[in-house]
């Protein structure tokens, strides 16, 4: 019997071997149950039980879209329309990257419950945008093309971003057969996948450039005889600008002087600062990330580096990045991220919490002390501080050429400095003409609703 | 039971929902309470060392007889080791019966025994009778009646009667859980079905319990086991197929008796070595009936269809194989003896190649293995046995495209998610979203998957009451098998070692297969998960594995495959 006994050893070695097996797909188990909950086809992710009951409601829980059934947007027909670029359409042309970013999270999946939610109650989601702004926003712009954003530069929350042209998801028109061409581009989020030609709020970041540069850059002064004759080319003005010190060659938005401040910050300085300050660098957040700015000056020269400096030459930025730039300004030097979803839950248990935005300093406290100083000293003297009552407003306006005899990009960039109201904003008009006439009664009645 | 379901029926949906949050958690509680009550005293009982004899050598040595049935002879691993040249490695065969009397048989040895002076190669012995082996005198001395009925004491008490009782109240509560979870999402489907499926499990085990009381038997732990892996089953019929329940009830009827009818036939040894033959033409019978008279399924010629009954004949066949394959010591050691088992086993194997069931054959493999190693010890036969099984396994995959194709899939699942891969990559993702609680009764969507209640059976589980409910099979099996190794130490007869042995061992292959198939970890093979897979033949099969491991259970008064050892024959029941 001993031997017999001995040899049974080998049925140990099946049961060592399920042992195994079992011990091996509970690992895989673990590294790869959401990846296998949310791949295609999965029953319970989208074969009509979960992810297609979820919700997106507004920071004050207005409902924005309803994902059960064949989808319900908002019942009101300009919020669907302001909100279109961040809830989608029916067609899925319009792509929202929050809603794929947030599946894991809808659907509430985690390794010990599954993807159980007690009485199948619907994941929703919560973005940080306002409805009020929004509709707002929508309105003021009007028929024109472009986007308007306001973000919280201390938390990050984006309280504002609406992109034009758009269209009603419960009442799409006839976008192919359009021939009017005021559907061009419909279909994209300009706010964060577009890129445009700054023109003078690029003289914000050149500013800054110098401010880090020179320490007595305060004590200069400049001259402007409408013409600055530079390498082989000149650098032109409006008008003539005289004798001005920093401050009015910054609210007189003077090319000339500014062609004199690139040159004295120099070539490589420039750049550097231009990408310490981010302000072309792509963000990502909630699963999108913004299209990349451009600042390249080195293969420029006496007036391309001069024009480079003034937000023209082959300069782009998208309207988030530089947001996130006046933001940096507003906070005291230190970038804050924007983000659009705040929070998912499903039934009682929250699933996702926008975290704490990172702090990223990208220039001195004092730099951007004198900038919102000089910021606030434009709308006082130039834009009027009335169109901003109650509001202390710190800004500056540009305007885009883009040549091939359209009309220019207008735009408008800057932040409420209240306490009450930390607010970063950008307006982009295309075919806008002057950033001051077009852009600030647009941004003036979204920040009116906003700090109400 | 009118009065019942209607009463369900005016439940209010947030009653439910309750009902369902507090189950996820109940579940996993009691069926883990239940399991580790039934697996720890198989994995724990201690194996007591048991004299029943004294061997006297005429130089006044005594040697100890510590089993039933002892081999005699020079090689170290003999149970009784006799250093003399003359003798040879394995000599004779020491065996004890039920009634206390004591054979010798000569084992193919080269000097051959003497009893009383006579060359013998069998013979019974008589107290005072004189033993030669090889030149040497022995005289055998039994211990006495009074030491035996100590020796009955001190083994282990396999459990009190209350902790029996209390395990199958403790599974009746599951039960009716389980029931009214599935009653409050279905009653107008099939409520009336699901009810007569709990409630005759709950009968059958209370019932089994009552006998095993009345003939006086204290162990239920691998009854309770079975009972605890055919309510999983159920549970998977209701949330899948609940109009089939009554006919796995009463597969699973049917299932006890045979489990009762094997348990007893296996009491006597010789009434056992009888049955033996018939179990072996009768594994070879149910192939070729299957084979002259089944239908082709999916590639395979396994079903035998009788009216509305589908039958899978191989399944009992395998219980078959276990008889066939267990002997007793004495014929072990005979070279005759394991080349009729080949002949068997080649017998088989060619009805199963002819029958193309890739899975089946599998199993009838490891069996195979399992005991091939156990009679003959030897690692080198196994390794050719095996080499041969992956000549025969390339050629039928050339032969068979169907079987390939399940193959390339293996591993690579994701990558066919629409074709081979679609029952793998749907129950991953269905175990994945029930987690570790589940998602409740017929909250689950494998309802909608082919053979969910059979092959994928460990997703529907794991799907509707989660990962810790549905791995307790396995924990079951495990101390399942790792009991009959254990009691292989103080099995009565290498012929109940062999057959619990390899019974387990085929349990053990099925939930590898089953189960592991499922998840992608082997390939899928579509054999069943014991007593959980929807399936009469399997279900009747999976009884008639455990009645082999319950044959080798010694304990005290636990098995009624064991006759009680306390007053011997008389007062038996």
């Amino acid at each position: 019997m001993n031997r017999i006994a001995g040899r049974t050893f080998i049925a140990m070695l099946l049961v060592f071997a399920l042992l195994g097996g079992t011990v091996f797909f509970l690992s895989e188990y673990f590294a790869k149950g959401e990846e296998w909950v949310l791949f295609s086809g999965s029953p319970h992710v989208y074969g009509g039980t979960k992810l297609s009951t979820g919700m997106i409601l507004d920071r004050d829980g207005a409902l924005l879209l309803d994902l059960s059934g064949d989808k319900t947007y908002a019942p009101d027909a300009s919020l669907r329309k302001a909100m279109l670029h961040w809830t989608g359409d029916r067609q899925g042309n319009v792509y929202t990257p929050i809603l794929s970013e947030y599946t894991p999270d809808m659907v509430g999946y985690d390794a010990f419950n599954g993807v159980y939610s007690y009485a199948n109650e619907p994941g929703r989601m919560t973005l940080t945008l306002s409805s009020k702004a929004q509709k707002a926003a929508l309105e003021a712009m009007g028929e024109r093309v472009g986007t308007v954003a306001v973000y919280n530069y201390r938390t990050g929350e984006l309280l504002c971003a609406v992109t034009t042209p758009n269209f009603d998801p419960d009442n799409v028109p006839d976008i192919a057969g359009d021939t009017s061409g005021s559907y061009e581009g419909v279909y994209l989020n300009r706010f964060t996948q577009s890129v445009y030609i700054p023109g003078s709020i690029f003289k914000i970041a050149t500013l800054a450039a110098a401010l880090e540069t020179r320490r007595d850059m305060e004590d200069m002064r400049f001259t402007c005889d409408g013409v600055y004759e530079i390498g082989s080319g000149d650098v032109t003005c409006e008008k003539i600008h005289g004798k001005q010190d920093l401050k009015s060659a910054f609210s007189n938005s003077c090319n000339c002087a500014f062609a004199q401040i690139v040159e004295l910050v120099g070539r490589d300085k420039l750049q550097q600062y231009v990408e310490q300050f981010a302000v072309t660098e792509s963000v990502s957040f909630d699963g999108i990330t913004t299209a990349q700015g451009n600042f390249d000056v080195s293969n420029a020269y006496g007036e391309s580096l001069a024009w480079a400096g003034i937000g023209q030459y082959t300069d782009q930025i998208n309207p988030c990045s530089f947001m996130g730039f006046m933001g940096a300004i507003a906070n005291g030097g230190k970038g804050v991220s924007p983000y659009v979803v705040s929070t998912v839950q499903v039934g009682s248990h929250r699933t996702y919490r926008a975290k704490a935005a990172d702090n990223r300093r990208v220039m001195s406290g004092a730099t951007a002390q004198i900038l919102t100083e000089y910021l606030r000293n434009n709308v006082e003297v130039k834009y009027g501080a009335e169109n901003f009552p109650g509001l202390t407003v710190c800004a500056k306006t540009g305007t885009g050429e883009v040549g091939g005899g359209r009309k220019p990009n207008a735009m408008f960039a800057g932040f409420v400095e209240d306490e009450a109201y930390p607010y970063a904003f950008i307006v982009a008009v295309e075919d806008g003409g002057y950033g001051s006439s077009v852009c600030i009664p647009i941004i003036s009645k979204v920040l009116k609703v906003l700090c109400q | 039971m009118e009065a019942i379901l209607n009463s369900l029926a005016q439940v209010e949906a947030t009653h439910c929902h309750v009902f369902t949050e507090m189950l996820r958690w109940l579940m996993p509680i009691l069926a883990g309470i239940l399991v580790l009550r039934c697996a720890a005293p198989l994995l724990t009982f201690r194996r007591e060392p048991e004299i029943w004899a004294w061997l006297c050598l005429s130089d006044g040595k005594r040697l100890a007889v510590t089993h039933w049935e002892s081999v005699i002879g020079r090689s170290k691993r003999s149970d009784i080791v006799i250093q003399f040249p003359t003798v040879s490695r394995s000599h004779a065969v020491l065996t004890r019966y039920d009634d206390g009397s004591w054979t010798i048989f000569d084992a193919d040895s080269k000097g051959g025994i003497q009893v009383n002076g006579r060359k013998v190669s069998i013979h019974a012995l008589q107290p005072e009778d004189i033993i030669t082996i090889g030149g040497i005198d022995m005289m055998l001395q039994p211990i006495s009646h009074k030491q035996e009925q100590r020796l009955a004491q001190n083994r282990t008490q396999a459990a009190s009667t209350a902790g029996m009782v209390a395990n199958v109240l403790l599974l009746t509560v599951i039960q009716c859980l389980f029931c009214i979870s599935y009653l409050l999402g279905s009653i107008q489907r099939s409520g009336m079905e699901i009810m007569i499926g709990f409630g005759g499990l709950i009968l059958c085990q209370w019932l089994l319990l009552t006998f095993y009381l009345c003939i006086r038997r204290r162990s239920f732990e691998a009854e309770s086991i079975a009972f605890f892996l055919c309510t999983l089953g159920m549970v998977a019929i209701a949330a899948v197929k609940p109009g089939e329940a009554v006919k796995q009830l009463i597969a699973m009827v049917i299932g006890i008796a045979a489990y009762l009818l094997i348990g007893w036939s296996m009491r006597d040894l010789q009434r056992a070595k009888k049955v033996r033959y018939l179990a072996a033409v009768a594994g070879v019978g149910f192939l070729v009936i299957t084979l002259l008279f089944g239908k082709e399924y999916y590639g395979a010629k396994n079903w035998l269809i009788i009216g509305s009954l589908s039958l899978q004949p191989s399944e009992l066949s395998k219980v078959c194989f276990v008889f066939a394959g267990a002997s007793t010591m004495d014929r072990l050691l005979k070279k005759r003896n394991i080349i009729l088992f080949i002949a068997y086993s080649v017998l088989i194997c060619g009805c199963l190649a002819l029958m193309n069931d890739f899975g089946t054959a599998l199993i009838f493999f490891c069996a195979f293995l399992i005991i091939a190693f156990l009679r003959s010890g030897s690692i080198g036969t196994i390794g050719l046995a095996c080499t041969a099984l992956g000549f025969a396994g390339v050629i039928a995959l050339k032969i068979a495209p169907h079987a390939m194709r399940r193959f390339s899939a293996w591993r690579h699942v994701w990558e066919y998610p629409l074709s081979t891969g679609y029952q793998q990559t749907k129950s991953m993702m269905c175990i994945a979203a029930g987690g570790m609680l589940g998602l409740g009764a017929g909250n689950g969507w494998m309802k909608n998957m082919f053979a969910a209640d059979s092959d994928v059976v460990f997703a529907t589980v794991c799907e509707e009451w989660g990962m810790i409910v549905a791995l307790l099979p396995v924990v079951c099996i495990v101390a399942l098998a790792v009991f009959a190794v254990r009691s292989a130490a103080v099995a009565r007869s290498s012929f109940y070692t062999i057959g619990s042995c390899t019974a387990a061992s085929i349990l053990v292959v099925q939930v590898i297969l089953n189960m592991l198939g499922t998840v992608d970890v082997v390939p899928l093979t579509g054999v069943t998960f014991p007593f959980l897979s929807n399936g009469g033949t399997s279900m009747i099969g999976a009884w008639g594995l455990l009645a082999f491991v319950k044959a080798a259970d010694t304990r005290q008064n636990a098995s009624f495959a064991v006759r009680l050892a306390k007053q011997g024959r008389d007062e038996d029941e």
